[in-house]
């Protein structure tokens, strides 16, 4: 084919997505980038100032951002050791399990399917200070507790009730990294002699490692991002102790219509969110090169 | 192959592992067990075992699912959601199919510089630039209107990498043979490049539809008009309305599951696939 041609053929290929991709990726992103320094107030849009850096300084002056942060960090602390640790234990047992491993794999797995909202609406019933969980507790003599109608347990329950939505997800992930264990190494190690403690600490967390950087800072990402869960159960409260980062852009931008300073946050929101990433992305990377040392380690 | 020890090891681990997935589970037994109840019955159980154990079967056994699909607009939902699924299912797969093939296999201007920002915005997250999209479609007046609510999301670079990915290896013999054939290049798409590639278009579409299925934030700012509703949105339109019982919030949610079920029991195995490929994903 003549190379003009081919040329022309390509963009009418790629022109489509690039037309939608300018519309609704590219500009927004310029846009987000450009109203974070102006105070542009969508229902009067022709008083537009520019004001420099003013929002940025605000949005870390504002009470209301800075709790959202601080929900958003706590709950981040909160739910990646309990959903990573704890799709890292499922995938482990369900690994050495010889029966109902089937089972098992979609018994753990079935909160996933849920959608987040659905997953809330439940939750609040199971939450309610008369509900199932609470007559669960008094059955092993605990008082009832508030739960998310408390600022103090609010945060920490919607983070507990994610990780069991989430837990599921990471332990699939973790199965497929456990199968992909070369089995010679534990036969290697039987010859030795060594106990299952030490085929786990010298084989296994070796080999899963990065995977497990992986599963961490998806979670880490995903936990950031966190918006549906308070939406449907709490509204934010009580007394702000579940409102998000994602939570106040939303508030900001499409409620109060304040675009110049949603868009303040929404690009400090996408700073973190996209070092996170890069991160995430450069530990993954030279997996390959980690696991020739890990085995140079092991012949010595 | 197993010592006796070992064997009473697993028998043990296995019946502990059965109880804990019981406990696991409690919420989600606790859902199907009382949306078969009235209110009264559910509270009148709580505090027994009987919490988790359905009613018995009677003629008002399926009350709350009758009167959730017979006195509310829960069916138009669902309608809706599988309606928008199905239109951005198909619009993705030409838009994204088309560019993600563009990359593969001809030559174009800045190609391999395109790809690589295809690359960079997949790590975009779309929180960042939702209130972007909420101002132009409101702008454009395209709020209550599924083109202001699909516009948005035909496009997904996610997409057009995991289709180039597919289409670059691709044999190039095979399109030789059709431009001998005199077969346009749009035709070659969408009679050789598709079908030849079933998997990676099975992938996208099932995934489309979980996206679209359990969408949350977007759906909720473009839609306040019952009639155009998404399930997600709509369930929480039904809920939150007091006249609603805790019996038929159940069963709400129990029916918004379903779909959901049925996507993951039929194409369970790309669903595994991808989520444990993006695991392993070789970067």
């Amino acid at each position: 084919m003549k190379k003009k041609t081919e040329s022309i053929l390509g963009m009418a290929f790629f022109g489509p997505a690039l037309v939608l991709l300018t519309l609704f990726l590219f500009v927004p992103m310029v846009l987000t980038l450009i109203f974070s320094f102006t105070d542009f107030f969508a229902l009067n849009p022709g008083l537009t100032h520019f004001v420099g850096l003013d929002n940025y300084f605000q949005v870390f002056k504002d009470e209301d951002f800075r709790q959202a942060f601080g929900n958003t960090v706590k709950f981040v602390l909160i739910i990646v050791p309990l959903q990573g640790l704890g799709a890292l234990g499922l995938a482990l047992l369900i690994n050495r399990v010889t029966r109902c491993k089937t089972y098992f794999k979609v018994a753990f797995f079935i909160p996933v399917v849920m959608s987040l909202a659905v997953v809330s609406t439940l939750w609040v019933q199971i939450y309610s200070p008369e509900g199932i969980l609470n007559s669960l507790l008094a059955g092993l003599g605990i008082d009832a507790k508030p739960f998310i109608h408390s600022s103090a347990q609010a945060l920490p329950s919607i983070a507990i009730m994610s990780a069991w939505q989430g837990v599921g997800y990471q332990m699939i992930i973790f199965l497929g990294g456990l199968q992909a264990i070369n089995p010679a190494l534990y036969e290697a190690a039987e010859m030795d002699h060594a106990s299952g403690w030490q085929k786990f600490r010298d084989i296994t967390l070796p080999e899963l490692k990065p995977l497990c950087v992986f599963v961490f800072i998806t979670i880490t990402i995903g936990a950031f991002r966190m918006l549906v869960q308070p939406m449907v159960m709490t509204g934010g409260g009580p007394s702000h102790s579940t409102y998000t980062m994602v939570y106040d852009i939303y508030e900001t931008g499409t409620v109060n219509w304040e675009i110049g300073l949603a868009s303040t946050m929404a690009i400090v929101f996408a700073f973190f969110v996209m070092i996170l990433t890069v991160i995430q992305t450069i530990l993954t990377r030279d997996k390959e090169g980690k696991k020739h040392v890990y085995k140079k380690a092991k012949k010595n | 192959m197993f010592t006796k020890k070992q064997k009473r090891i697993n028998v043990v681990l296995v019946a502990v592992m059965l109880v804990m997935s019981l406990f696991f589970l409690f919420p989600v037994i606790w859902m199907l067990a009382n949306s078969f109840k009235t209110d009264a019955a559910i509270t009148g159980d709580m505090n027994s075992l009987a919490a988790f154990i359905p009613p018995e079967l009677s003629g008002s056994f399926l009350d709350n699912y009758i009167s959730v699909l017979t006195d509310t607009n829960f069916i138009r939902y669902m309608a809706n959601t599988l309606f928008y699924a199905a239109v951005l299912i198909v619009l993705g797969i030409i838009v994204n199919g088309l560019a993600g093939y563009a990359l593969a296999k001809i030559n174009f201007p800045f190609k391999e510089r395109w790809l690589l920002i295809i690359m960079l915005l997949m790590i975009v997250p779309m929180e960042t630039i939702i209130t972007i999209h909420f101002l132009f479609i409101a702008k454009l007046g395209l709020l209550n209107n599924i083109i202001g609510y699909v516009l948005p999301m035909i496009v997904n670079p996610f997409n057009i990498f995991l289709f180039r990915q597919v289409f670059v290896s691709l044999p190039d013999d095979v399109y030789e043979a059709a431009q001998l054939d005199f077969c346009s290049p749009v035709k070659y798409f969408f009679t050789m490049v598709l079908p030849m590639s079933k998997s990676v278009v099975a992938t996208v579409s099932v995934f489309t539809f979980l996206n679209v299925w359990n969408d949350y934030l977007w759906p909720s700012l473009v839609f306040t008009s019952s009639d155009l509703l998404t399930a997600q949105i709509g369930l929480n339109a039904i809920t939150s309305n007091e006249n609603t019982t805790m019996g038929q919030t159940l069963a709400v949610i129990t029916l918004v599951t379903i779909p959901v079920i049925i996507i993951y029991a039929l194409f369970s195995k790309q669903i595994v696939e991808g989520v444990v490929s993006t695991g392993s994903k070789e970067g």
